[in-house]
């Protein structure tokens, strides 16, 4: 038997399993139209629903491993609560009568394909060795698979002949049977032809870049408040209290009092404030590096390349116009990475390289150092990570024990 | 001492007001923005601007463009630029135009109050006032004759960056004077500077370790 045909036999196993839920919930169904009749089967459909998308998905997930793309077509979630939203719901997505035509043809041709398919082996197997045991066995057991009393040896050998036949044919034609079978679901379980999911992806992308931009614009706002509100507002603190130690400081030396309590108290004043000044600074800077809106990109990585305590050297290309926010998850990703491999590599060299490939930004950043490099050691890689996959990007880190390590990070940027 | 105030935000400037009446200086006129600043300066020819970087109508570098500016204008002008945060864009701008009476300072830098009249005093006489700061970020910067000085050397320098002379250079390192001397010597000799009458051998240092 060739190879093709064990595959098409596992192919129709596997479509048994799915075309017998699909013949259970075709079953149920049946029983709650019957239902529907009296009323009560109403309430039963959105569950039905349910279950019905369940194993279709169940079918979808099959045939695309078996290489048969087929994706999920459903335009919303079935997250509606309520009867009457849940059936809105389902009426108006064409995938769900597309889904009940297939559970239909899948249950009933489906089973019957993937019981031919695997009950065929197992009767022509023991058909043809028939003629080994057929005397061994009580004259009311001397039957063939389908049932036909056999009485004579030439009888016998017939019956063998004609299983070898049959054998021979379900193999040629089992992969045949598992196109068949798998039919139904590649052409009812795909998205209807008159949707176009390349718009919803375009329309996707669309709100995607916007988001971007509003989170951009929104960053820039709370960089602007922060500096020029509150942060004067703490340095006018600063500066009013020292004039107050000033003048504290001359009261003091012309009135021969002491004046230790005030000043003490003012003292405390400046310092808090000024720490407020400080954190405040580093909490502008985790949010939105000033160096990135001064110089752009390129200009602050080979900044943070320059700054690098292991030796750096920065590849990056004209990476054009960039979303600020993607901007700087590369540059956090960058000062991140850089960080930890001059506290945790030793490494004597480091190479940052920065690529944009259409739609996507390329960060990698390796170095030559000890490697043994985990997300779970506290440092900071899990916060690259969620930064990262919060733009939709990807991040790889190879770090084999004895080095090198890389971390290889990707943006998608819009085009 | 006469000077002029260009920050936008009243409560601070208010402050600075203060401050600097408190001590003894003379502020002839405190602007809220840029334009306001430039009519000022030609107005009462101070001795010293004291300007804010982030000021309107888009509150990025308005405020060294208007030094920058001011100084191409009345080229006797000391300017001491207060930053809400280190860019060494701005610094190296605003030393671009030469380095007599300039000094760039973190804001909160005025609170310390002696520290800033320091500075004050320093960018009048002519000198350069750098706040550690922004030398402390240059220092992260790794290059090639840099990276031949010790690091004795580099303190050293990093001070005469931040703008103060030999003697005060020995109080805060704690040495003598011909220590210092000798430091001065052996970074002139390691940054290939010799002894000409053209240049000013310490400021082109300075220049060599902020271009670096």
């Amino acid at each position: 038997m060739s190879r093709d045909a064990f595959e098409a036999l596992e192919r129709l196993a596997g479509g048994l399993g799915t075309a017998i839920l699909a013949f259970m919930v075709l079953t149920f169904w049946i029983m709650v139209s019957a239902a529907c009749l009296v009323g009560v089967g109403l309430l039963m459909i959105p569950p039905m629903l349910a279950l019905t998308r369940a194993v279709a998905e169940r079918e979808r997930g099959r045939l695309n491993r078996w290489g048969l793309e087929v994706v999920t077509p459903y335009l919303q979630q079935d997250t509606a609560s309520g009867w009457t939203a849940r059936m809105r719901t389902a009426r108006r997505d064409p995938a769900t009568f597309r889904d009940l035509r297939w559970v239909a043809t899948h249950g009933t041709l489906g089973l019957v394909l993937g019981v031919i398919a695997v009950l065929m082996p197992t009767m022509t197997l023991r058909d043809a060795t028939f003629p080994f045991w057929w005397g061994l066995v009580p004259r009311e057991n001397q039957v063939t698979s389908f049932d036909l009393p056999i009485t004579t040896f030439p009888a016998v050998l017939v019956a063998a002949l004609v299983a070898v036949v049959v054998q021979v044919i379900a193999v040629m034609l089992a992969p045949r049977m598992a196109r068949l079978q798998a039919l139904p679901g590649v052409r009812l379980l795909r998205p209807h032809p008159s949707i176009d999911l390349s718009r919803q992806v375009a329309r996707l992308t669309a709100t995607r870049a916007g988001a971007l931009q509003a989170h951009a614009a929104e960053l820039r706002r709370i960089e602007r408040a922060l500096h020029d509100g509150a942060q004067n507002r703490l340095v006018a603190v600063v500066v009013t209290v020292a004039v107050a130690k000033r003048a504290l400081a001359r009261e003091a030396a012309a009135s021969g009092l002491a004046l230790d309590g005030p000043r003490a108290a003012l003292d405390e004043a400046q310092s808090a404030a000024e720490q407020a000044v400080t954190e405040l600074r580093g909490v502008v800077r985790s949010i939105l590096p000033p160096i990135l809106e001064d110089r752009g990109l390129s200009g602050a990585l080979s900044a943070l390349a320059a700054g690098s305590a292991v030796p750096c050297a920065l590849t990056a290309d004209d990476l054009g116009q960039l979303p600020l926010s993607v901007e700087t998850t590369a540059y956090f990703v960058v000062a991140e990475a850089l960080t930890n491999v001059a506290k945790h590599s030793g490494a004597r060299k480091a190479l940052v390289e920065v690529r944009r490939d259409g739609g996507l930004l390329r960060v990698v950043v390796s170095d030559d150092g000890k490697g043994g490099a985990a997300e779970a050691g506290g440092t900071g890689l899990g916060g690259i990570r969620r930064r990262v996959e919060a733009h939709d990007g990807t991040i790889t880190l190879t770090s084999l024990r004895g080095g090198p390590t890389t971390i290889e990070v990707e943006l998608p940027c819009g085009s | 001492m006469r000077i002029v105030i260009a920050e936008d935000d009243a409560l601070l400037r208010r402050g600075l007001v203060l401050l600097l009446t408190g001590e003894g200086f003379e502020v002839v006129a405190a602007a809220s923005e840029p334009d306001g600043f430039l009519a000022a300066v030609a107005e009462h020819r101070p001795d010293v601007a004291v300007v804010d970087v982030r000021m309107p109508p888009t509150h990025t570098d308005e405020g060294i463009r208007a030094a920058v500016e001011a100084r191409r204008l009345h080229p006797d002008l000391a300017v001491l630029v207060l930053s809400a945060y280190v860019e060494q864009a701005f610094a190296t701008n605003l030393l671009a135009e030469g380095t007599r009476g300039v000094g760039y300072l973190l804001k909160e830098r005025v609170g310390k109050v002696e520290e800033f009249l320091d500075a004050l005093h320093r960018v009048a006489e002519g000198g350069t006032a750098m706040d550690p700061e922004v030398i402390a970020q240059l220092f992260t910067r790794r290059h090639a004759p840099m990276e031949r000085l010790t690091a004795r050397e580099r303190e050293v320098l990093a001070l005469m960056a931040e703008g103060l002379g030999n003697t005060a250079i020995a109080q805060r390192l704690v040495v003598t004077d011909g220590g210092v001397q000798k430091h001065i010597r052996s970074i002139f000799a390691k940054l290939d500077l010799a002894p000409t009458d053209q240049v000013d051998r310490r400021v082109a240092a300075v220049l060599h370790y902020l271009e670096s």
